[in-house]
């Protein structure tokens, strides 16, 4: 090989690396609609009356909507990196719009969603969301999914001055957008809330970690977690931790894209630590703990950020991990019937989607709340007026119906309070074992897993 | 000390799996100038299909080995035939399989969704596996691959070196034209090679579907460091991309644990670049095909 040869075609390469990474495998802009495809948008113009109150049940069928379709548009990242989790917002969004034009549509109108792909991308979002608003002047929008794709979208959805809800972004602090309404009840400050919540719940048990370590993902939101806002550095797991007097034995940072985890185990077993504190995301924890496995080394106790539920389940040696949830398919979280029947149908959709896990969870109940913000805001101000359904929520909060009341306070940029709970595989499922007014029957946290 | 050691150990292990990735791409570049980026899909692929068998007939995961391996050989001889029938040169490569990376991944999306999939540990008793040699633990998927990798790679250079077939594929990477006159058949050497680098792709990704989750993005994660390998390597040179694999997971595996994770990206790619400055023919050009 010749080397100018070897450096042009290492350059188209890395070009088109780049290229895949950011588009993922699918065309600009792929429209899907409410009925999951991925041709142009098609209506969903199901017959409905007039509703102007908050319809949180959503099982009362008011008839047949009629006239213009309300536009909503948003984007999801249907490709790239995100697109696993994406999945699953995409589906519920279809369960949400299909029930809604089922019971009378929105402010008697039937309900359209356009949903383009936003390739796991920020700028993209940003694009989009821009397209959506100033092109296709659609009526209302949802956030994206995804931290840099929400805060990206929440931008342009300030500078056009639109209501936006938006489901699981993680850089609380960040937002500050006054008619932004986050459906993951995380408060303001998760930097402290989470990690004392996970530290109470390992305290819970009757035993106190002496030592801990901290294997953080360098994705924004995982630091923001583990080491608090960057401004401030306020907070943080590790401060928590230290404040508590555990010892810190190990702090581990590593890159989004990671192929070997070899190494990051053996430092985890060299450090044993009393209690490992994973700030992972995707399939971190589980290919830690795969990794872990194969040099013979099993944590103690173990708690993971927001690693995706599925695959961790199937993973040897997760037995004992802790996460953070907000829902959790089981009582005392479904004693509503409600909750139970729309639940079943969101299994359904995520199991028609291919999607392998299909128990609602964080991800779900936070897609289905989000859209619930939107249909409050519109039927309590009666209009579509932005800045009036955004004063509505304000003044009103949400009725939800996996969350129960919810409240926006502005001067807590519009978070209510921390409402995670802590869940933990057991038996090969995952249970909310804390606080205790939440856990599911007969389940309490185990610490020390061995 | 010893985690620096563990360090390397286990990257030289997983390096074998660079390299038994990298070894199709290397092989068709260099032989048949095809820079086959679809390589990467196939890989997937395979561990998606390794995936779906496994699960559906509860069988051990290894053993599907033996299906996919044929089958991505099939798929190796018609993707060539197919590149020869549309004169598919070495610039159009890169389109052209772009275009079918493009596809497939976008096919795997639809087929499987873009949720992550897992053999469960149920079915796969090798992904927390692992053998102790001298109070080091070596994890089985990567100890696997890293012997797969080392095998094909002597085979495939003995191959190349002492027979016909290799003599004809050397011919051939040095001169299509002269190496027809002489009476070789040019077609049918670059069929059987771009079979057996579909083969190579389905063996990579029986053991990516042993070692970790997979979705249909993964793919985009291994070009920076598998294309590092091939260059590295050399093109065509099978031992070379084995050495180089083992190179780059060494140390990617001690900067890990030196500098921490964050560094490995980095001593990758500081490798890659002192190689092109400095050995742009790649680091065992002597049996190189190209």
């Amino acid at each position: 090989m010749k080397s100018h040869k070897g450096w042009r075609y290492l350059a188209i390469i890395t070009v088109m690396a780049l290229l895949v990474a950011a588009c993922g495998g699918d065309g600009e802009g792929s429209d899907t609609t409410a009925t999951g495809g991925t041709d142009a948008p098609t209506d969903t113009t199901e017959p409905m009356t007039d509703t102007t109150e908050p319809m949180t049940d959503t099982t009362e069928a008011t008839g047949e909507p009629s006239g213009e379709p309300i536009r909503i548009g948003g984007t999801l990242s249907l490709t790239g990196f995100l697109a696993p989790t994406a999945a699953i917002h995409e589906a519920v969004g279809e369960v949400f719009v299909e029930r809604i034009n089922e019971q009378g549509g929105l402010l008697g109108r039937p309900v359209e969603w356009q949903v383009l792909d936003d390739e796991s991308v920020p700028d993209q979002a940003a694009a989009l969301y821009e397209r959506l608003i100033t092109e296709d002047e659609v009526d209302l929008v949802l956030g994206p999914y995804g931290t840099g794709n929400i805060t990206a979208a929440m931008a342009v959805a300030e500078r056009y001055g639109y209501v936006f809800p938006h489901h699981t972004a993680s850089l609380t602090y960040a937002y500050t957008y006054a008619c932004h309404f986050s459906s993951w009840s995380t408060g303001l400050h998760p930097n402290i809330t989470n990690p004392n919540l996970v530290y109470d719940a390992i305290e819970s048990s009757g035993s106190t970690p002496e030592t801990i370590g901290f294997v953080i993902n360098e994705f924004p939101g995982t630091q923001f977690i583990a080491y608090g806002q960057p401004e401030t550095d306020e907070g943080g797991a590790v401060a928590e931790a230290e404040n508590r007097g555990y010892d810190v034995v190990l702090e581990v940072a590593f890159p989004t894209a990671i192929t070997d985890w070899a190494p990051i185990a053996s430092q985890v077993a060299d450090a044993d630590p009393d209690f490992l504190y994973i700030g992972g995301l995707g399939v971190d924890a589980s290919n830690l703990i795969t990794a872990m496995n194969a040099i013979g080394y099993s944590p103690r106790g173990m708690f993971t950020q927001w690693d995706a539920p599925g695959p961790l389940l199937g993973t040897e040696g997760s037995n004992g991990v802790m996460s953070v949830t907000i829902f959790e398919q089981h009582p005392p979280f479904i004693d509503d019937p409600e909750v139970v029947e729309v639940a079943a149908e969101i299994n359904q959709a995520l199991a028609d989607a291919g999607i392998p896990f299909t128990d609602v969870e964080t991800q779900a109940a936070a897609s289905w709340t989000a859209w619930e913000y939107l249909q409050q805001a519109a039927e309590g101000a009666g209009s579509l007026d932005q800045q009036a359904m955004c004063d509505y929520l304000l003044e009103n909060g949400a009725q939800t119906l996996f969350h129960g009341d919810i409240e926006f306070f502005p001067d807590q940029q519009n978070y209510y309070v921390d409402l995670s709970k802590i869940k933990q595989v057991q038996d090969g499922g995952w249970y909310v074992v804390y606080p205790e007014e939440f856990a599911a029957p007969d389940r309490s946290v185990i610490y020390p897993i061995n | 000390m010893d985690l620096v050691v563990q360090g390397i150990v286990t990257g030289v292990l997983i390096g074998g799996l660079y390299a038994l990735m990298a070894l199709g791409i290397s092989l068709s570049w260099g032989a048949l100038k095809i820079i086959n980026l679809a390589h990467f899909s196939f890989i997937l692929l395979s561990a998606y299909v390794v995936y779906q068998l496994t699960v559906t007939f509860e069988v051990d995961p290894l053993l599907m080995t033996i299906v996919v391996v044929p089958v991505f050989f099939v798929v190796g001889v018609l993707i060539q035939m197919f590149f020869h029938w549309a004169k598919v040169d070495e610039f159009k490569s890169l389109i052209v399989t772009f275009g079918i990376f493009i596809i497939l991944q976008s096919g795997m999306q639809t087929i499987w969704s873009a949720d992550f999939r897992r053999i469960g540990s149920e079915l796969n008793t090798y992904a927390s596996g692992s053998l102790t040699v001298g109070g080091i633990p070596l994890p089985i998927p990567v100890l696997l691959s890293f012997m797969a990798a080392s095998g094909i790679a002597v085979v495939m250079s003995l191959v190349l070196a002492r027979t016909y077939f290799g003599k004809a594929v050397r011919a051939v990477a040095q001169d299509p034209e002269m190496a027809r006159a002489y009476g070789v058949d040019t077609r049918r050497v670059a069929v059987l090679l771009s079979g057996l680098s579909g083969a190579f792709s389905a063996l990579a990704g029986v053991f990516i579907a042993l070692g970790q989750a997979i979705y249909p993005g993964l793919a985009v994660s291994w070009f920076g460091i598998v294309f590092s390998v091939v260059i590295l390597g050399g093109l065509g040179n099978t031992v070379g991309a084995l050495t180089a694999g083992v190179i780059v997971g060494a140390a990617a595996g001690a900067a890990t644990v030196i500098w921490g994770p964050l560094a490995a990206p980095l001593v990758t790619f500081v490798i890659l670049i002192a190689a092109l400055l400095f050995r742009p023919q790649g680091l065992l050009t002597s049996r190189s095909v190209a």
